[in-house]
């Protein structure tokens, strides 16, 4: 913490302290140093806004969500004062269209320059407009070795009857649908209401195997054994197993999807100055890898390459050789109508 | 004592107004609280009708408009009148929805019952000098915020939680047992978050036998079972019903307890409901599907008093 005085921490435990009033309290005033950040749970770096606090004087209200769906529908009934969030690559087409983000004013950012090339000029953000790219992943398997005896190998692992009722799936449409599709062959901009069938009934066939869909506690589920097989994101799994080196994560042979989680700028925020200043400090080389270290994700920030940590580097469980790569895909930008189809198609394997 | 004197007089501030408001304001109090005037009781009921009226009935209006409307692109809600929500929310796929919630809430509400009675005899009976404090016990749950009563019940619960760890440790189990995510777990739930609501009503009929009623019972040759059975256990029936219904009817629309403390199978309609708002983004079926459960709440409700009624006659 270069130059903190006892006299700036005093400074930010006032600030800290009085960060509840001042979220009750400060309808219009513009001039309060705060941002209401919106991310993923578990997806930062445990002393990463502290220290931004501790530097800038601006304090940060964190809070976090397991399920993206979930985080749009709290964006969309509005009026819940939020200034940055993190979305995934397909969900952005989503939040431009119903008018939920704003563009980064050009030029507000002095780091943009060490992001990655491959994470700019993307299909759902060709002009580099909306988004910042935070960090990107994987979805695959992850599980306790000591509990089974064979790595899984292949999505069909999570329909194995021999571990009924130790197996978890993400509670979300897109991995599921997406996955249950993938297993069937069917491309994943088909149409076709006989790949939804197909996807659904393979997703209620696995139901009674299932201990739960979870995208956020299932990795305490594979620690304490409650579950031995889960779908889940690569990071979540990895950094788990830096304390626990039972667990594993692998991407199935089947192939799986990549994704590119972004900052954007909530529509009429009241903190932009400030947010702007976090997403800046939060990409430049140094902070980022240190996200990046903690929560054992890719890291799009080509600055943050030098402090990676080595372990991580040469995990190709978070950076995938090029024989796995090429099985990977992004997911597609969807139109409304078949966007719909697939969370029709999860609400029905809920249901059932 | 002449007006304008800056010192408070005895009796202070009210004794500075004039006397002629004084007396107003204290005749306008006397008629207000006299319980003989029709206006007056219409002037008390206007606080709770606006609260009922902004945060009932405009809402419950709200949400019948919006269940004949009609889902657009990315959630947003078309305003095009139609029944299609209300056909949805009748097909077969629910059924076992229906089913499962009904038959969780009535275990739940029975469990409820079978633990409740037993407490609230004990307080109403035996609780003596002590029962003021075993009432605020069984309250302090209350004041536990949901979300952390239910992350304990996943400590105590899980794999190796508690309950496990205590089980296998003095050799009553040797495998944990899987009780986690299962219609056991959503069960206990309910009828943690719910037994105040059975046990407060239970009590206060049992409190209102008087005791002579049992006493004559005893003189009249019967024992304690005999007493139990025909004196007070017919005595506290409104008690049993009312606990059940104050059970059973929020147990409908659960949905926090599956959502934490169940697996992929113990999906109520709580959470189809909470899923079409969230997850889905279908609020015109979702407020459709609250509709329903209301009704049939309602229509529940209105046979219930008639039976009471009924009984009472």
């Amino acid at each position: 913490m270069p130059g903190m005085t006892r006299r700036d921490f005093l400074k930010i435990a006032v600030l800290a302290g009085a960060a509840p009033s001042l979220l009750a309290g400060c309808a219009g005033e513009g001039d309060k140093h705060e941002v209401n950040f919106f991310n993923w749970s578990t997806y930062i770096a445990k002393d990463t806004l502290p220290r931004f606090s501790l530097e800038t004087g601006i304090v940060v209200n964190y809070s976090v969500f397991s399920d993206e769906e979930e985080m749009f529908a709290k964006l969309r009934s509005g009026a819940l004062g939020y200034d940055l969030i993190v979305a995934t690559d397909y969900m952005i087409p989503r939040l431009k269209a119903l008018n939920l983000i704003d563009p980064y004013p050009t030029g507000a950012l002095k780091n943009t320059g060490d992001i990655d090339p491959k994470f700019r000029n993307t299909p759902y953000d060709p002009d580099n407009a909306y988004t910042v790219p935070y960090l990107w992943g994987t979805t695959g398997i992850g599980f306790n070795k000591k509990h089974i005896s064979k790595r899984p190998t292949s999505w069909w692992d999570l329909w194995d009857p021999k571990y009924k009722g130790k197996i978890s799936m993400l509670d979300n449409a897109r991995d599921c649908v997406g996955i249950a599709l993938l297993m069937k062959g069917c491309p994943q901009t088909t149409d076709s209401d006989a790949a939804f069938k197909a996807a659904e009934q393979l997703l209620i066939s696995q139901k009674p195997l299932l201990k739960q869909y979870s995208s956020s506690t299932y990795v305490d589920s594979l620690i304490n054994g409650e579950v031995y097989l889960a779908m889940a994101w690569s990071g979540d799994v990895i950094q788990a197993a830096r304390e626990n080196p039972e667990l594993d994560y692998v991407i199935p042979k089947e192939g799986s999807y990549i994704w590119v989680d972004n900052m954007c700028l909530v529509k009429g925020s009241r903190h932009r100055a400030d947010t702007l200043r976090l997403v800046d400090y939060l990409i430049e080389g140094k902070v980022a890898a240190e996200i990046a270290n903690f929560v054992r994700y890719g890291s799009p920030n080509a600055a943050a390459k030098p402090y990676l940590d080595k372990s991580l580097l040469d995990d190709p469980r978070v950076f995938p050789p090029p024989s796995v790569l090429k099985k990977l895909q992004f997911y597609a930008i969807l139109p409304p109508d078949l966007a719909q189809t697939w969370i029709d198609t999860w609400s029905d394997v809920k249901a059932a | 004592m002449p007006p304008g004197k800056d010192a408070l007089p005895p009796g202070g501030r009210w004794a500075r107004i004039s006397r002629p408001v004084r007396s107003k304001a204290k005749k306008f109090l006397a008629w207000l609280f006299s319980g003989k005037s029709e206006k007056a009781s219409h002037l008390l009921i206007l606080p709770a009708s606006f609260w009922l009226s902004f945060f009932l009935v405009i809402p419950i209006v709200l949400l019948l408009v919006l269940s004949l409307a009609q889902r657009g692109p990315y959630g947003t809600v078309i305003w095009h009148p139609t029944l299609d929500n209300f056909r949805r929310a009748f097909t077969p796929l629910y059924i076992p929805i229906v089913a499962r919630t009904l038959l969780y809430c009535g275990a739940a509400a029975v469990i409820c019952l079978l633990l409740g009675y037993p407490t609230a005899y004990f307080l109403s009976f035996y609780a003596g000098e002590w029962r003021d404090t075993f009432l605020i016990l069984l309250m302090i749950p209350f004041w536990t915020s949901a979300l952390v009563s239910i992350y304990s019940w996943i400590i105590i619960l899980g794999r190796d939680g508690l309950m496990n760890s205590v089980l296998t440790g003095i050799g009553l189990l040797h495998t944990p047992l899987d009780v986690l995510n299962t219609p056991f777990s959503v069960i206990l739930g309910l009828v943690y978050f719910y037994l105040p609501f059975m046990i407060l009503p239970l009590y206060s009929s049992l409190e209102k036998i008087p005791k002579q009623y049992m006493e004559a019972s005893y003189d009249l040759g019967a024992g304690a079972f005999q007493t139990f059975l025909k004196v007070t256990l017919p005595l506290s029936l409104p008690g049993v019903f009312a606990g059940f219904i104050l059970t059973f009817v929020p147990c409908l629309g659960d949905f926090l307890t599956a959502e934490f403390l169940g697996g992929p199978r113990t999906y109520l309609i709580g959470n189809l409901i909470e899923n079409q708002f969230l997850m889905a983004q279908d609020w015109p079926f979702g407020a459709a599907l609250t509709a329903v459960l209301l009704g049939a709440m309602l229509v529940g409700l209105y046979y219930y008093q008639k039976l009471e009624a009924a009984e009472i006659a």
